[in-house]
């Protein structure tokens, strides 16, 4: 008995796989696509830094445990000063790194030298709770460059949010799920 | 059992009735506690707040001079204030420069095509002497008389950011924020240098400018006064830019620099005295031309509408700096943004 022919099955198994991998990725493309949008159509709570005033209900009335707000910094308008008011209390022990120099409680801003006379300040997400001290001492001498945003990979997006309800300054508003973060640009103080 | 033992059934009422009270007292302090619209305050320990009122009390024996008048600005943005001849006040603002006599009567404006950023006047030992500067974001626009056209000097590019201008007898210097550096020209637009390099043995410090707030001023010493924000110091210069002294140092207390960028504004009296206005807690004081602390012109509790004004976070909301000027008679001149108003201060 004669062997059937090779050529002709691997052609059919490689259409075959080329069929099977072109629907398989359009299937997944069209799954894409509709689920972005139904993100595109739903909305989020956002924090509006223009009308923050950094009262701290933002780390008490969130129903987490650990307030989804959080600082964050914008560094296009930081001075990057060695004398930050949002780092170091109004009047510090010393001009260094040590507890006691910060000003916040939970020492949740990192200090990184640059060059003479400038410095780096981030945020440590995982210690910061939003309580906004560094927002007001950054606000009072400094350029505002940080300030205070919904993180979303914690946000529950609850129907009403505690923190809404209880804002004084009602800068709590719904924005696009495709466009969460409502970020200050450089420029707006000058 | 129960029934074996009746002092614990006369207990059972009591024990319930106690737990029904204690029920009773924990959901009214629930109730009276439960704060949904968070009137009764972030409930943070003291620790978190930040609380600068202790900060912004002066002693009043330290202030040594009084208002004598002021004058109510209709600018929505008032920038830069200048003495002019006569004891003239020249505010500049939205797109307009005010003309105010010395008592405060209006008598004439200068619509300007863009926003002024600053202004000075030059004085009588200059080589044209009233011409008015007006320090535009990128270049200066120049008038001869205030009813003259004016000339605009070449724009110093994208990156400039004019925040005060100084004439002297034959140059004009202008700071710049956005290059760091300050300008120097002819009377006749010439760019003739620049002052803030490190000079030829590398030893002259850099200006800091963190913020968009850095002024210069020409003393009877024949020197420039620079202020160097992020180093909370007056610098004094040659018009050649060799750097001839520096004093500041930064601190709340009274006779240093507060804040992370200061003084702000700056002016120099007709005796040499050296006028600072500081941002953040807003005082103005009076230094002699060495750097030592004279007195205080005026403090927050004028310049600021409350104390928790100070630490307002909305841009649209926080307190734009004072600007100063001192004209013949010694008089300080404090152009008061919060009140859009200008606050004349003579000695008492």
């Amino acid at each position: 008995m004669d062997n059937p022919p090779t050529t002709p099955n691997r052609r059919r198994f490689l259409a075959t796989a080329l069929r099977a991998a072109g629907a398989l990725g359009l299937g997944g493309l069209t799954a894409g696509l509709a689920a972005k949008r139904g993100r595109t159509g739903e909305y989020v709570w956002q924090l509006d830094p223009q009308k923050c005033i950094a009262c701290g209900n933002c780390a008490t009335y969130c129903v987490l445990d650990e307030s989804a707000v959080k600082c964050v910094h914008s560094f296009a308008m930081c001075g990057y000063c060695d004398l930050c008011t949002g780092y170091f209390p109004p009047e510090p022990i010393e001009q260094r790194t040590g507890a006691e120099n910060q000003l916040c409680p939970t020492g949740a801003i990192q200090r990184a030298f640059i060059e003479d006379p400038y410095f780096e300040y981030r945020i440590l997400r995982d210690r910061c709770i939003g309580c906004g001290k560094c927002v007001k001492g950054c606000s009072a001498f400094g350029n505002g460059s940080l300030y205070l945003q919904v993180q979303h990979d914690r946000c529950l997006n609850c129907n009403e949010c505690a923190i809404a309800v209880a804002c004084p300054s009602q800068a709590f508003r719904r924005v696009p799920a495709d466009d969460p973060y409502l970020l200050k640009v450089r420029g707006k103080q000058a | 059992m129960l029934q074996q033992n009746p002092p614990l059934r006369r207990l059972l009422p009591i024990a319930l009735g106690g737990l029904l009270v204690a029920v009773l007292v924990v959901a009214s302090l629930a109730v009276l506690l439960y704060d949904p619209s968070g009137e009764a305050g972030n409930r943070l320990p003291e620790n978190f707040q930040y609380d600068l009122s202790a900060f912004q009390k002066i002693d009043p024996a330290l202030i040594r001079y009084r208002q004598a008048a002021e004058i109510p600005l209709e600018l929505k943005q008032p920038r830069g204030i200048a003495a002019g001849r006569e004891d003239q006040i020249l505010v500049a603002g939205d797109r307009a420069v005010l003309i105010f006599d010395s008592h405060g009567k209006k008598i004439s404006q200068i619509d300007l095509a863009d926003e002024p950023r600053c202004l000075a006047v030059a004085g009588q030992d200059h080589a044209v002497p009233g011409r008015i500067y007006v320090g535009l974001k990128d270049r200066l626009a120049v008038f001869d008389a205030a009813d003259a056209p004016p000339k605009t000097w070449e724009t110093r590019g994208l990156k400039a950011f004019f925040t005060s201008v100084a004439p002297a007898e034959h140059d004009v210097f202008v700071a710049d924020a956005g290059n760091k550096i300050v300008w120097r020209y002819d009377v006749q637009g010439k760019l003739l240098g620049r002052i803030g390099d490190p000079g030829p043995d590398g030893n002259i410090p850099p200006f800091i400018v963190p913020s968009p707030y850095f002024d210069v001023a020409v003393s009877p010493d024949g020197l420039l006064r620079a202020v160097n924000p992020g180093r909370f110091q007056i610098e004094a210069f040659t018009f050649d830019g060799f750097l001839e002294q520096t004093w500041g140092l930064p601190g709340l207390e009274i006779s240093r620099f507060c804040g992370c960028c200061n003084p702000s504004a700056l002016a120099v009296l007709p005796d040499g005295r050296i006028v600072t206005g500081e941002k953040g807690i807003a005082r103005v004081k009076v230094y002699n031309a060495e750097g030592k602390f004279q007195c205080v012109v005026v403090g927050p509790d004028v310049l600021t509408p409350t104390p928790a004004a100070v630490a307002e976070s909305r841009d649209e909301h926080r307190l734009l700096p004072v600007d100063l000027a001192a004209d013949r008679q010694g008089r300080i001149l404090v152009l008061d943004p919060a009140a859009r108003r200008v606050r004349i201060f003579v000695e008492k």
